[in-house]
């Protein structure tokens, strides 16, 4: 009977245990995962976070752009079970689950998170049609590296491209418009001799464009499936996995 | 003026009615929550009717299974107008993982106009208060341009 008493006194000058929440903020606890966040700075278009959400909350627009697609990505909240597979699937940290739990919308737009990553579409090697050019040495003048060599008397016009930074002053600068920018070169991906079979980057790649067989002890690369996000590369224990110029 | 008696106090006793359409029943102990001491939505005069027919605003949760579809449509029907209809969760919105199941009927969409729609899975309590609240304005609303 007693115990009884004294928690019916202690309870009747109590405080109400109500959470006064419309009139007093409540803040989430740290790791809740709430409304996605989307850096498309931080993003290369890997679409790891297509592949690992399961309701398919994630949507890409592809849109191409004067030097390379702008990748609309939309993160759908009236699909997404807030699981943080993306998120923990981002190896570069462009997506992040805030703690933001204000989702209650009358317009179902306002539940789209939308964010743009601009891909830049990858630049050949400065190179020179010699039957318009007048090797009047003004692309080599302008080359702030000084990449460009160009002999008047010889009649000869070369390129260091360990050098050459791709940034374009030599094109801009060109009157006979002879500079030019050559078709890219396919990038693969080449495994070196320091290879130990580990199977991490075939672990890591989003397009399953790379096999490894531990036993048979091969490594091989299926360019038509590469993306080009170079997470095998960054991968690689042994460091012996690069990029190159294919066929 | 007995009309304005009646359009106060009902704009402060908005009265839930739940459906429950093949949820995994995350979203609906959160909205049972939510009526309880700790969150408290009576404060808003929000209470659960036991019947479609005392209701005014409609909580459905749950990504609308094929056994469920018939019997949501007809309490749909026999909810009073004005009403609100609320979703609570991912599922009445688009399915959420279960999308493109044979058994599933998602969205909500295709069966009434969703005012509200809580997003989350499942979303806090408060996010679901602040949905609740959102509501009741509409409801205020839609009553006004009723009795106009």
């Amino acid at each position: 009977m007693i115990p009884f008493l004294k928690v019916a006194l202690t309870n009747l000058f109590s405080k109400p245990s109500t959470v006064k929440y419309p009139y007093v903020p409540v803040e989430a606890k740290p790791r809740y995962r709430g409304r996605i966040a989307y850096d498309g700075d931080k993003c290369v278009n890997c679409g790891m976070c297509v592949k690992v959400c399961s309701p398919g909350a994630i949507n890409r627009i592809y849109k191409d752009t004067e030097d390379g697609q702008d990748i609309t990505y939309e993160f759908d909240h009236t699909s997404c079970t807030f699981c943080g597979m993306c998120q923990d699937f981002c190896d570069e940290g462009a997506i992040t689950l805030t703690t933001d739990y204000h989702m209650v919308a009358t317009d179902p737009e306002d539940l789209i998170v939308r964010g743009v990553c601009h891909k830049v579409n990858p630049k050949g090697n400065i190179s020179c049609n010699t039957d318009l050019c007048v090797y009047c040495t003004l692309c080599a003048k302008k080359c702030p590296s000084g990449a460009i060599t160009v002999d008047r008397a010889a009649k000869t016009w070369t390129v260091n491209i360990g050098k050459c930074t791709k940034c374009g002053a030599c094109i801009k600068t060109c009157p006979k418009k002879a500079v030019y920018f050559a078709e890219p070169k396919p990038q693969v991906v080449v495994c070196g001799d320091d290879c130990v079979y580990c199977t991490l980057c075939a672990k890591k790649c989003p397009e399953e464009a790379i096999t490894v067989d531990r036993a048979a002890k091969t490594w091989s690369f299926d360019a038509s499936k590469c993306v080009q996000c170079g997470k095998c590369v960054a991968a690689c224990p042994k460091k012996t996995l690069s990029f190159a110029d294919g066929e | 003026m007995f009309k304005k008696i009646i359009a106060a106090s009902t704009a402060k006793s908005p009265w839930i009615y739940h459906i429950n359409t093949g949820s995994c029943n995350g979203c609906d102990i959160e909205l049972v929550a939510v009526l309880t001491p700790r969150y408290d939505a009576e404060r808003f005069g929000f209470k659960l009717a036991g019947t479609p027919r005392h209701a005014d605003i409609v909580v459905v949760s749950g990504p609308i299974t094929s056994q469920s579809k018939d019997r949501l449509i007809r309490t749909l029907e026999q909810v009073p107008e004005p009403k609100v209809v609320v979703s609570i969760g991912s599922c009445p919105k688009s399915g959420n993982v279960f999308k493109g199941s044979y058994s599933v009927e998602a969205p909500l969409d295709k069966y009434c106009k969703v005012d509200v729609s809580i997003a989350g899975c499942t979303p806090k309590p408060e996010a679901i208060i602040e949905g609740l609240y959102k509501a009741a304005q509409i409801l205020k609303e839609k009553r006004e341009a009723m009795n106009k």
